[in-house]
């Protein structure tokens, strides 16, 4: 009984470690990328743009304000409020992202200006959309394990559900 | 007897405090589960405010920091005629022995590249006689400029600067000011300010305003993307148009090739 009651808590402890490390790595990923963007709003625009998937008007307002929505969820993921609905807005965008890169693939776009030497698809954008939607489907690994199993440890919302714990010890 | 019912009584009333307890438990259980839902819609709304926050403060922030890129007359010793010939700027004298076709796009970042390493020595040629170019103005980038269009306004401000008898300094003055791709661009006040700068009359106001050149602007860059003669091999070997490109005598120019243009005045003066 007792041993029992041991493994089930190491179970617990290794999934709240391996979502620790999820939540810490998926913020990681989303404050980088976020930050690159935001720091580069023209790169930022032509690569929304060359996804050739959205209307010319709102591939301005979306290029302005992905960067900062990938920001707010890392940092959302980085102290760990609202890990769940954090981990299902990073579903979204990584599922939005893994469709553009795929239609993109699909499609046989290329991903470059049209300039002197760059019209057309390139060798390297073609090798790279595997090792792109590889990656991206990695971290869609990352954001399920949280949307299915939220709790981490180390995290502010531990401290919202923390309240009612202790007032069930009291009752 | 007595033993036996006390072991009884105690029995029972364990079995009484332990239903009591558990009930307890059960109804301690419940309100938790109550306001841990409630504290998960309230995180979930949070969660949404801050993305919306994000959303807005991101597309505030966009429109605050795009001021348009300064546009200033560049110097510009050449004087060479500029003609209309439809919708192809002819420049240079008639006499040039040798002609080439330019085709650019005032966004292209490679076109500016072109003109900063080539610009000087063209207007040179022009001026001295001995080139004739027929510049094709194309907008290929329309959709990488924010908002969408630089280079269509750019290309046909440039027609009209050609009517003006302005477009050797307009045209230079657009290369050296050339705004980032994927950024603003040059707005239309500032295009028709530069052609007053330059000494453009009213009446290029009234076609700059009027994007009376654009047609022909967009009808360049169908002519040339349909024009298999112009394409160049890519890397993965298909055939692409770009620009810029140089044609001369019918073949296009490797413009990594930096001395084309000595080359080919070299060749027709010997």
């Amino acid at each position: 009984m007792g041993g029992r009651r041991a493994a089930g808590t190491l179970a617990t402890v290794v999934r709240d470690v391996v979502g620790t490390l999820a939540r810490v790595g998926l913020a990681a990923v989303w404050l980088i990328s976020g930050g690159l963007k935001a720091a580069d709003p023209s790169q930022t625009y032509l690569t929304v743009s060359a996804f050739d998937v959205l209307p010319a008007a709102a591939v301005g307002p979306v290029a302005a304000a992905l960067p900062f929505v990938e920001l707010a969820i890392g940092v959302l993921l980085l102290v760990g409020f609202g890990v769940r609905p954090a981990a299902v807005a990073s579903t979204v965008l990584l599922v939005a992202f893994v469709a553009g890169v795929g239609q993109a693939w699909a499609r046989g776009l290329s991903i470059d200006c049209g300039c002197f030497g760059g019209g057309g698809p390139v060798d390297p954008s073609r090798t790279r959309y595997p090792q792109e939607l590889a990656r991206d489907l990695g971290f869609l690994l990352l954001a399920v394990w949280l949307v299915v199993r939220p709790h981490t440890l180390l995290a502010a919302d531990a401290l919202l559900v923390g309240r009612p714990a202790i007032a069930e010890d009291g009752g | 007897m007595g033993g036996g019912q006390r072991a009884d009584r105690r029995r029972r009333q364990a079995a009484t405090r332990a239903t009591a307890s558990g009930r307890a438990v059960a109804s301690a259980r419940t309100s938790t589960s109550g306001s841990a839902d409630r504290t998960k819609v309230i995180t979930a709304i949070a969660v949404v405010l801050v993305l919306a926050a994000a959303v807005i403060g991101g597309v505030l922030w966009q429109r605050s920091r795009s001021a348009p890129p300064a546009l200033t007359q560049a110097p510009v010793s050449a004087a060479y005629p500029v003609a209309l010939d439809g919708e192809v700027v002819v420049a240079g004298k008639d006499s040039a022995k040798v002609t080439v076709d330019v085709y650019e796009d005032f966004l292209c970042p490679a076109c500016g590249s072109f003109e900063e390493r080539d610009g000087d020595k063209i207007e040179q040629a022009l001026t001295a006689g001995t080139l004739g170019v027929r510049y094709h103005i194309l907008n290929m980038l329309d959709d990488k400029s924010n908002p969408p269009g630089y280079s269509l306004d750019a290309g046909s401000a440039a027609l009209c600067a050609a009517d003006a008898g302005i477009f050797p300094g307009y045209h230079a003055s657009l290369f050296a000011n050339q705004p980032r791709e994927g950024g603003r661009g040059h707005t239309t006040d500032q295009l028709i300010q530069l052609g007053h700068d330059l000494g453009a009359g009213d009446s290029f106001d009234s076609c700059v305003r009027s994007g009376a050149h654009k047609t022909a602007v967009s009808a360049q860059l169908q002519a040339a993307l349909a024009d298999p003669s112009l394409r160049r091999p890519g890397p993965d070997g298909g055939q692409y148009f770009g620009t810029p490109t140089v044609v001369l005598a019918g073949s296009v120019v490797d413009l990594s090739k930096s001395t084309w243009l000595d080359d080919a005045l070299r060749a027709a003066a010997g």
